[in-house]
């Protein structure tokens, strides 16, 4: 800058360019390239280079195992996921080497895994683990919780399970989404979903059974709205149509519900070990709502008192035939 | 003992540099798990414009006042040292300055005659503190320039950290380096989360106009207004350590360079003034000028500068109308606009009498509910915390604001005590209720109640055949934590509200 540099100076450049005068096409001219530089900053990048903005969701991959469900009892819950999976024809059946896995469990709120709101951490260091055994090139493990991310991820003990096993453990950011889209009309239409657990080669929902004020229970299905984006809150108006349509959109390749230790009253925070009851129990299974409807069974619920079980049977999505199914029971 | 030389100028640059790195590191690492090398009260704490005052006006002996009373012996021997090596605000100044001019001299009477302004706003923060009336906060220059560094800096940095690896890796499409980086800079260094402050503007405007300042004459806000340069200044009337001029030819070229306008005319000092920066010691051409402990002849005698009788009598003047305030507002309708304030905060009087503005409760807070009021709590209230369920809620397990706090305005707690410290009621305002109003399965704010009964219980009635549950708050359970408002989907107004005035607030003394 001018050292010499004085108001005086300033207003009597400024009037200087007032002088000038302004030809018509002169005045275009600046027009043009104004525009052409606002383009060239926010439109042109964005239309090239960005990440997309939607997408339809998973292909499901609909995996055929060795049984439809493989309920584990035991005392520790790492091994009874390896039991569980193992069962079901082990994790070279869902992961193949190269691939990039997400394991979602629920870390929502700021407790420890004594008080049994949040997945316990065994089972999501088992299943890292595994993954990485079968030739994963990345896990991630992340979730959107409810109360603040470094309490949940930390408290919940998940976050040091699953990094000590090589996991990638992060923040899911509000900014890094995609808006969902169905080939049917459906009420979660646009709805922001965090980008990673659309774009990965296989999904494993790690959902833990306790109960929950409004549907009664949080299962599987209930553990997708981790990966919305936006408003929750309003996930809950009508939530067994929603649930069932981003289950679908989701499609988990692998569910795995933990039950080791089972939250039955003031769901789904709880808090108070009074109302923990241990089941040491863990269910594996590749359909959702059929390892939903086991999971109803172990706390004596009727399935059909939750709203997307309910929905899921109306619309056919899955299967409710516990009778019917193949189930493996070991321990 | 020749122990300064040209290279002390070297070290004081190195020094202020040091200093308000770490005055901003200190603040950047208060955030949870406040794993920061120092604590985050480090600084106020050794500040004896707000120990001295707060524990005088509380009437109590605030722990970490020794540190504060360390520096005024330290200052005793050394001088207005701090204000010259240590201050981030006259480091910042400093800064600003270099890009003014500087070169309007104040005529050394006017100089002399204004410098005696920050002893009046001295006197008049220790007079209204004999009344128990907490005025240190307002100038302080570490609640200022610590509320800069808090709800205006940090935010920015961070904010525009973020945008700039939004727009790497969402349009520019380059995820795959800066997504990882980013994951990793989120966890450590730039922290989960973004925080807002209500206001931030006029707090910058603050600190904006200080810097200003010092554009057209150096180090003005230190020289006229500072109560902490003031009351270092009154401890340094006659320092061991002190400027010795051996040789001179009268040249000037001190007093011109001096940035606090120490130097008279005769070309002695005002020891009073003199932030010890050294600048006369390298300016000297013929190098006479000296700092030393060691009794020499001491150029001109030592300034008898302070307070005049009038001064004294205006000021008290002052106080006493000030305090006659006070009292024409108390229990003047003040319970009707309450505000949600931090959990087991003193009760309001003694709160804001307190409360020194630093902003570190709101620089913790992990989910920013915490935010500076403006006037909401009334015109004491300015800058005082208080909680906004819109932006965030009071995190059930969480007890760092009060681990934060240098003058315990919120007492440190431990988090088994402080998760039942209840801030308000929550009600429900059915009118705008999902469940209520419209008959929609919501109960989000059950969901999210922390209190493991679950202070909001279901009321279930049948409508159109379909069970709907509607919240109802217990309110011998409730806690206001305000999460309940915080996620609360109806829109635009909130269906559900904390309500403050059964807060649980802690008795002073």
């Amino acid at each position: 800058m001018d050292r010499n540099f004085t108001p005086e100076k300033a207003l009597s450049k400024f009037q200087e360019i007032l002088k000038k005068e302004f030809s018509r096409r002169g005045f275009v001219k600046a027009l043009f390239f104004a525009a052409l530089a606002l383009l060239s900053r926010s439109f042109f990048p964005k239309r090239v280079f960005a990440l997309p903005r939607e997408t339809a969701g998973r292909a499901g991959k609909r995996i055929k195992a060795a049984h439809d469900l493989a309920v584990v009892k035991g005392k520790d819950p790492y091994t009874n996921t390896e039991k569980a999976v193992n069962a079901l024809g082990g994790m070279g059946l869902f992961v193949k080497p190269g691939d990039v896995v997400v394991v979602k469990p629920n870390i929502a709120w700021d407790r420890t895994p004594q008080q049994a709101a949040n997945t316990d951490p065994g089972v999501v260091a088992a299943l890292v683990s595994m993954c990485y055994a079968a030739g994963a090139k990345k896990v991630k493990v992340f979730d959107i919780t409810c109360n603040n991310e470094q309490r949940c991820y930390s408290n919940s003990g998940i976050a040091e399970a699953a990094r000590n096993k090589g996991a990638s453990v992060f923040f899911a950011d509000s900014w890094n989404i995609v808006k969902a889209r169905f080939p049917y009309p459906s009420q979660m239409e646009g709805w922001p979903i965090v980008r990673d657990a659309v774009e990965c080669d296989v999904f494993i929902n790690v959902p833990v059974l306790k109960h929950h004020g409004l549907t009664g229970l949080t299962l599987s299905m209930k553990n997708l709205m981790g990966v919305c984006a936006g408003t929750r809150g309003l996930i809950h108006i009508n939530i067994g149509r929603k649930l069932v349509d981003l289950t679908d959109y989701i499609s988990p390749d692998l569910t795995v519900i933990d039950a080791s230790r089972v939250l039955v009253r003031h769901g789904p925070s709880g808090g108070s070990l009074e109302d923990v009851v241990a089941m040491d129990t863990v269910i594996a299974g590749t359909d959702p709502v059929l390892a939903d409807t086991y999971a109803c069974t172990l706390v004596d619920r009727d399935p059909m008192s939750v709203p997307y079980i309910k929905e899921a049977v109306s619309r056919k999505f899955g299967s409710t035939d516990i009778a019917g199914a193949d189930i493996l029971k070991t321990g | 003992m020749r122990i300064f030389s040209r290279k002390a100028a070297f070290l004081r640059k190195l020094s202020q540099g040091f200093f308000l790195l770490l005055f901003i590191y200190i603040l950047w690492s208060t955030t949870y798990p406040l794993t920061g090398a120092l604590p985050p009260e480090t600084f106020f704490r050794t500040n004896p414009n707000i120990m001295l005052f707060t524990s005088l006006s509380e009437r109590l002996w605030l722990p970490g006042t020794f540190f504060a009373v360390i520096m005024l012996l330290l200052t005793l021997i050394l001088g207005r040292f701090y204000c010259g090596w240590i201050c981030p605000l006259g480091t910042l100044i400093d800064m600003s300055g270099k890009r003014g001019r500087n070169k309007a001299v104040v005529p050394q009477r006017l100089n002399f005659r204004l410098n005696k302004a920050k002893y009046a706003v001295t006197a008049l923060i220790l007079l209204a503190a004999a009344f128990s009336l907490q005025i240190a906060w307002a100038l302080d220059p570490m609640a200022i320039v610590g509320r800069f560094v808090s709800l205006n800096l940090i935010p920015a940095v961070t904010l525009s950290v973020e945008k700039a690896f939004i727009f790497l890796v969402r349009d520019m499409g380059w995820s795959d380096p800066f997504l990882e980086v980013y994951r990793h800079l989120k966890n450590s260094f730039l922290g989960v989360r973004v925080h807002f402050f209500a206001n931030s503007l006029i707090i910058f405007s603050f600190i904006a106009a200080i810097l200003a300042s010092a554009f057209f004459v150096s180090r003005s806000w230190c020289r006229y207004l500072c109560p902490l340069g003031a009351l270092y200044s009154l401890f340094s009337k006659a320092p061991l350590l002190r400027r010795k001029v051996e040789k001179c030819t009268n040249c000037g070229a001190c007093a011109s360079v001096c940035r606090m306008g120490a130097i008279k005319n005769d070309l002695s000092y005002d020891s009073g003034e003199c932030v010890l920066c050294m600048d006369c010691v390298y300016s000297c051409p013929v190098g006479g000028t000296r700092f030393s402990f060691r009794k020499g002849p001491a150029a001109g005698e030592e300034n008898k500068e302070g307070m005049g009788r009038r001064e004294f009598l205006i000021v008290l003047a002052g106080a006493f109308l000030s305090i006659g305030q006070r009292h024409r507002k108390r229990g003047a309708g003040k319970k009707d606009r309450p505000v949600i304030r931090p959990p087991a905060a003193l009760e309001e009087e003694d709160f804001t009498d307190r409360c020194i503005r630093c902003g570190n409760c709101m620089k913790v807070c992990p989910t920013n509910v915490i935010q500076p009021a403006f006037l909401e709590s009334g015109a004491r209230g300015i800058w005082t915390p208080h909680l906004v369920n819109k932006i965030g809620y009071c995190e059930y397990y969480c007890d760092l604001c009060g681990k934060v706090c240098p003058t315990e305005a919120i007492p440190p707690l431990p988090v088994e005590k402080k998760k039942h410290i209840r801030l308000g009621t929550a009600y429900v305002i059915k009118q705008r209720c999902l469940a209520w109003n419209d008959g929609l399965k919501c109960m989000v704010c059950e969901e999210h109640c922390p209190v493991p009964q679950k202070a909001i219980k279901q009321d279930i009635v049948e409508i159109n055949g379909e069970r709907v549950k509607r919240p109802v708050v217990e309110p011998t359970l409730c806690i206001g934590c305000g999460i309940c408002e915080n996620k609360c989907p109806a829109r635009p107004g909130r269906a559900i509200k904390v309500d403050p005035r059964t807060a649980e607030r802690t008795k002073a003394g």
